[in-house]
């Protein structure tokens, strides 16, 4: 009798978050802009109000540098990533926190893992190499263009202005890194087949992949015909738009060996300004004379 | 048949094969086409460039009759300084269907960074076009004038530059050591020239005036000019290779290995060497043939095959090698490929815009009097 009535409530409950769940799609589906601007709204930033010791956890020390930098004027700041190759599991979430966090298309990827085969077996390992942009302090791709479309903004973030591109890919000609990834106007649910009445088919999927994206502060909706970013180059740009609202780029948050590292290198405090003073430092490619912005612990 | 019914024909055919192109290009965007992030630049870059130094060539051939009146190619000017034109268009034609927003394209006149070698370029080959068609007017209307001989002298030394600018702008890229070549711009007006001759070659060959006293001097000259310049761009791929090779340079190496042995072997043995090279330079050095218009006509077109080809093995090596080797296999999608072969779509719009370039170069010898030549001028 006991196991009936926990049965019945459990169905119960379940009708219960199903019909919300079907609410709150059906808002996503309907107006996802408005449903993403009232779950905003409900999330206050707080400032932190904690004393963060070394022996904390690096993601908090990071938020608290970010922070210390954030308070900086902003040309007295200097972003920095550094990736520590010997913690990276090759786990991939930081290609995927960056693909949902810039909503990025088929095609477009900004921040590949890359997985290197090293030695003869027996004696043989694997490195994994993540690949930002290297946001470099002599970027080959900025002077090529021909539109200015490309450019390092206040923060010595590369970035590219959408609407001055005219997507002639001389910028991903230029980079020696392979960093810039130029985007078609693909979907994931171009092939996907619809079926009608289901809320989780293609015009939920559709209607999320079509919603806004945030980078660089702007909403843009991507629409079909060819307006930007379709038809642009497009690369990683350390999240300035969640630096602006004090949070550390998706990669550095996502990573869950805590091997991306991210903050401010003029910040003698910070735990990036820390690691880079290692030896076992090395910055990609280094001798094209790029400046790369992203370090690497080996 | 009627050589010049043929290639209306031709012509035609291919204009429709590129009008299907051009309407997926409009309708379908990039999605088509087989240039991807890796591989960024394509077939529509190569042809642009191609046709960007037949432009530049055809120029320089017309100088021989309106800057340095070298009699024998007396009433050849007009006819090469249209073909410039025409080329221009079909090369601009590719380029622009390429960019990801050609409704754009003017920021680079009024919001362009002088710095880059793509806007000096793009505004180079825009005052190299208007002086053009100022020179083609003038050509007609007063031939014989002070102001065409100027606005030739300047046209030549425009057509060095923008032949320049296209080795400079692979050339700057330390990103791709196969293109990092200081030579690049002083071996591209080379190409061009070489190209100007061996369309010229054709175009007189083929729809020159049959009465013309001049011709099969002509065209022996063009021709004799032509193996010159095969040999000196030979010269220039045994320099760049032989040292890619010798240094090697791991990127450079897999380049030279990706045209000789790899995946555009064909392209490299068979059509620039076989049909774009050795034929023609067994064909055009001997001096009887030259009787033969239709088959000096044909040596053009193969040495214009040649010549595409060698384009388009400049650019897609360098773009096939991964920047970082493990690249290849980070991240799959469509679009991310090491691999390059042009779509269906690239090649259509290709046979399209070479096919608007012969109909244009037919036109205007029925529209405009290219041919026409004053005979006691031309025999003085």
């Amino acid at each position: 009798m006991k196991k009936r009535t926990t049965e019945s409530l459990s169905r119960r409950d379940f009708l219960k978050f199903s019909g919300a769940a079907v609410s709150f799609l059906g808002s996503l589906e309907l107006a996802p802009e408005k449903t993403l601007a009232a779950i905003k709204t409900t999330i206050e930033r707080r400032p932190l109000e904690f004393e963060v010791s070394p022996e904390d956890d690096q993601i908090m020390r990071m938020q608290s540098d970010l922070q210390r930098a954030l308070a900086k004027p902003v040309e007295e700041r200097r972003w920095v990533m550094v990736i520590d190759l010997r913690k990276c599991l090759g786990c991939h979430a930081c290609t995927i926190a960056c693909v949902v966090e810039n909503k990025l298309p088929p095609g477009v990827v900004y921040r590949p893992v890359m997985i290197e085969e090293l030695g003869t077996y027996p004696n043989v390992a694997m490195r994994f190499l993540p690949r930002p942009c290297m946001q470099c302090d002599e970027p080959p791709c900025v002077p090529v263009c021909p539109v200015n479309a490309t450019y390092k903004d206040e923060n010595g973030v590369v970035v590219i202005d959408y609407d001055q591109c005219i997507g002639c890919r001389y910028c991903v000609t230029a980079c020696p890194y392979g960093a810039r990834t130029f985007d078609f106007g693909a979907l994931y649910t171009d092939e996907t087949a619809e079926f009608e009445g289901i809320i989780f088919g293609k015009p939920s999927a559709s209607a999320y992949e079509r919603s806004a994206s945030y980078e660089y502060g702007e909403a843009r909706q991507r629409n079909d015909g060819d307006s930007s970013p379709i038809g642009n180059v497009r690369k990683c740009h350390f999240c300035l738009h969640r630096l602006k609202e004090g949070m550390l780029p998706a990669c550095t948050t996502t990573c869950i060996g805590r091997a991306t590292y991210f903050g401010d290198a003029n910040d003698q405090d910070s735990l990036v300004a820390d690691l880079i003073a290692s030896p076992n430092v090395m910055r990609l490619k280094e001798e094209l004379g790029t400046q790369p912005r992203v370090y690497y612990l080996t | 048949m009627n050589i010049k019914r043929f290639l209306y024909g031709l012509a035609g055919l291919a204009l429709l094969i590129g009008m299907w192109g051009i309407y997926d290009r409009f309708v379908n965007g990039h999605a088509n086409t087989n240039y991807g992030s890796y591989v960024v630049w394509g077939l529509w870059v190569a042809m642009y460039l191609f046709f960007a130094g037949v432009a530049a060539g055809s120029f320089m051939i017309s100088t021989l009759d309106f800057l340095f009146r070298i009699p024998v190619f007396k009433g050849t000017g007009r006819i090469a300084l249209w073909t410039a034109l025409v080329t221009l268009a079909a090369g601009l034609t590719s380029i622009g269907l390429d960019l990801g927003h050609m409704e754009r394209i003017w920021k680079v006149f009024l919001q362009g960074n002088p710095s880059s070698v793509m806007f000096q370029m793009v505004w180079g080959y825009t005052i190299f076009g208007v002086l053009m068609l100022a020179c083609l007017f003038l050509a007609i209307r007063n031939p014989e004038g002070r102001l065409l001989r100027i606005l030739m002298g300047i046209g030549l030394a425009l057509s060095l530059f923008v032949s320049g600018a296209v080795g400079a702008l692979l050339g700057v890229q330390a990103a791709r050591p196969f293109w990092h070549v200081g030579l690049f711009p002083v071996q591209f007006p080379f190409f061009s020239f070489a190209s100007g001759a061996a369309v010229m070659l054709s175009v007189l060959a083929f729809l020159g005036p049959k009465d013309d006293p001049n011709r099969k001097q002509q065209l022996w000259i063009l021709g004799i000019l032509s193996v010159v310049m095969v040999l000196v761009k030979l010269y220039f791929m045994w320099a760049d290779y032989s040292v890619s090779v010798y240094g090697n340079v791991p990127q450079n190496v897999a380049a030279v290995r990706e045209v000789l042995f790899g995946p555009y072997w064909w392209a490299f043995w068979i059509l620039q060497l076989l049909i774009g090279t050795f034929i023609p330079l067994v064909v055009l050095l001997q001096k009887r043939l030259v009787e033969k218009t239709l088959l000096i006509g044909w040596m053009g077109v193969f040495l214009l095959v040649g010549y595409a080809v060698a384009r388009g093995l400049i650019i897609f090596p360098a773009l096939t090698i991964p920047e970082i080797e493990s690249l290849a296999t980070a991240f799959g999608g469509p679009h991310l490929t090491f691999d390059y072969f042009p779509s269906s779509v690239e090649w259509a719009v290709t046979i399209g815009t070479v096919g608007m370039a012969t109909l244009g170069v037919l036109l205007g010898g029925e529209i405009l009097p290219l041919y026409r030549q004053d005979r006691k001028k031309g025999k003085a």
